[in-house]
């Protein structure tokens, strides 16, 4: 029994029609990411008490497998009287797992910002929440437009993992298809190519959002 | 009736001007008394005292680690300070958030880096504060940006970013950004340092205009030329204390102080 081309052009359908599932997890899940990660980040760079539970949290997050994430969030929450859908628990598992790894990215962003971008706010009377806003959070994302971009090409990379909740997203259409016909080549082959073309084209966004943002700083 | 009525508001909407105007004439704009710093175990300011009249300009200059810098950024609250007291314009720096926060929105900062926002055009590095602090609207902010930029000579650069410019231009940029919140004093932290030769005679000209228009300056600076003839009085700092405070003919062809001397001599060979 080899590879069929007609029965995985045949399961295209099905599997695509997944894909809208797939690209809902993953782009909330990036924005998500993004503020919880930039908001971590912000805290912990406040230092104190909090800031030094925050770098503890960082540190939390990215040592434990994003399934024990989706697991607690799924499975115990419900213990303590917090019941979340499938979805939500999916998307807020991803965001909050990839949010621990964005804040580090974000703390280098920032690192590379001059001292003085900071003291000239402050010397023009500007409150610190506008000058994280208009003057920190922009210039940030120009140092690290491409290692967020491929945060978010792992995030998409991880929506797979939702299986286990039973999300319908794309491998889980794929895999559907699979445990039904028991051809699993053909499926699990398209579904790895449509994986790819959604990877290329958010690393080509990513390429043009930094060439975008190179001409409002000619360096 | 309504025309008395109106008369008396306006008597005593006069009166109230007239008051306004009274006040900081009875202040000083700037009023420093024994003020202390330290870095870790090291001194840094020991024991600064300063008067600054409004409308006046001072020049203070010194060897490097003198202090000069360290005492102008904790007038704007830049650094904080140990011991002894800043009155700005008759308020006291640091005593309540508020009043602290308005008196330093009085206060302009030109640093030796220009600090401009890089990612910002230099119309919307003038009118952001304007904008997100005093709340002007979008219109009415750029107007009064295209003003500063006017006044400082480079209004046709109003729509380049910061790397597109000379560093004589962005530090005239810097210059009109901190004039664009209307401060009614200015402190320059070695504006010209930073510079090459051919562009410091373009900023300390803008710097001179603005001390003529009255005012009220605070520069650290070793441009003596611009000390000779713009200050009222120089100071001369050097290991955290004011040496030497006098006008600028006395300080420059008689000073008192043998570090001051000393300083001057190195400065002239």
């Amino acid at each position: 029994m080899g590879f069929d081309l007609d029965f995985a052009l045949a399961s295209v359908p099905a599997i695509l029609g997944a894909i809208g599932m797939t690209l809902l997890v993953a782009v909330t899940s990036c924005f998500g990411a993004a503020a919880l990660g930039f908001c971590l980040e912000i805290v912990r760079r406040r230092g104190g008490f909090v800031g030094l539970g925050v770098r503890f949290l960082i540190d939390f997050i990215r040592a434990t497998p994003v399934l024990v994430w989706l697991y607690c969030l799924y499975f115990i929450l419900p213990f303590y009287g917090v019941r979340l859908s499938a979805l939500t628990v999916g998307i807020a598992g991803l965001s909050l797992y990839y949010s621990g790894y964005l804040a580090e990215v974000f703390k280098a962003g920032i690192d590379a910002i001059a001292k003085g971008q900071q003291e000239a706010a402050r010397a023009l009377g500007i409150s610190r929440l506008d000058t994280v806003v208009f003057v920190i959070a922009p210039q940030m994302l120009r140092n690290i437009a491409a290692p967020m971009g491929n945060y978010f090409v792992s995030i998409l990379k991880a929506t797979p993992y939702l299986a286990v909740l039973a999300v319908p997203e794309m491998l889980g259409a794929a895999f559907d298809i699979a445990s039904d016909t028991y051809r699993y080549a053909e499926p699990l082959t398209v579904a790895g190519i449509i994986f790819l073309a959604l990877a290329l084209a958010i690393s080509q966004g990513v390429k043009w959002l930094e060439k975008r943002l190179a001409v409002s700083t000619v360096r | 009736m309504s025309s008395s009525t109106a008369m008396t508001a306006m008597n005593l909407r006069f009166q109230k001007d007239s008051l306004c105007m009274q006040d900081p004439r009875q202040n000083l704009a700037v009023e420093i008394d024994a003020l202390h710093k330290w870095y870790g175990a090291f001194h840094v300011l020991k024991g600064i005292d300063l008067r600054v009249a409004h409308g006046s300009r001072i020049v203070i200059c010194g060897p490097s680690g003198s202090g000069k810098s360290t005492l102008i950024r904790c007038l704007n609250g830049l650094e904080a300070y140990r011991q002894g007291t800043i009155m700005l314009d008759g308020t006291r720096l640091g005593e309540d958030a508020v009043q602290t926060a308005l008196a330093r929105r009085q206060t302009g900062m030109v640093f030796q880096n220009f600090n401009l926002f890089p990612h910002l055009s230099v119309l919307a590095n003038c009118t952001l504060a304007l904008r997100r602090v005093a709340g002007m609207a979008r219109t009415e902010a750029e107007a009064l940006a295209h003003h500063y930029l006017e006044k400082v000579r480079i209004p046709e650069q109003a729509h380049k970013y910061p790397a597109q410019l000379s560093g004589g231009q962005q530090q005239r940029v810097a210059i009109a950004r901190a004039l664009c919140m209307s401060p009614r004093l200015m402190l320059f932290d070695e504006p010209t340092s930073a510079l090459d030769p051919e562009m410091i005679r373009e900023v300390l000209d803008v710097m001179t205009e603005l001390a003529h228009d009255g005012m009220t300056m605070i520069c650290v600076t070793h441009e003596m030329g611009f000390a000779r003839e713009v200050a009222d009085e120089v100071v001369f700092m050097d290991q955290g204390s004011i040496v030497e405070q006098a006008v600028p003919a006395t300080f420059f062809s008689a000073p008192s102080h043998p570090r001051a001397r000393n300083f001057l001599s190195t400065l002239l060979h």
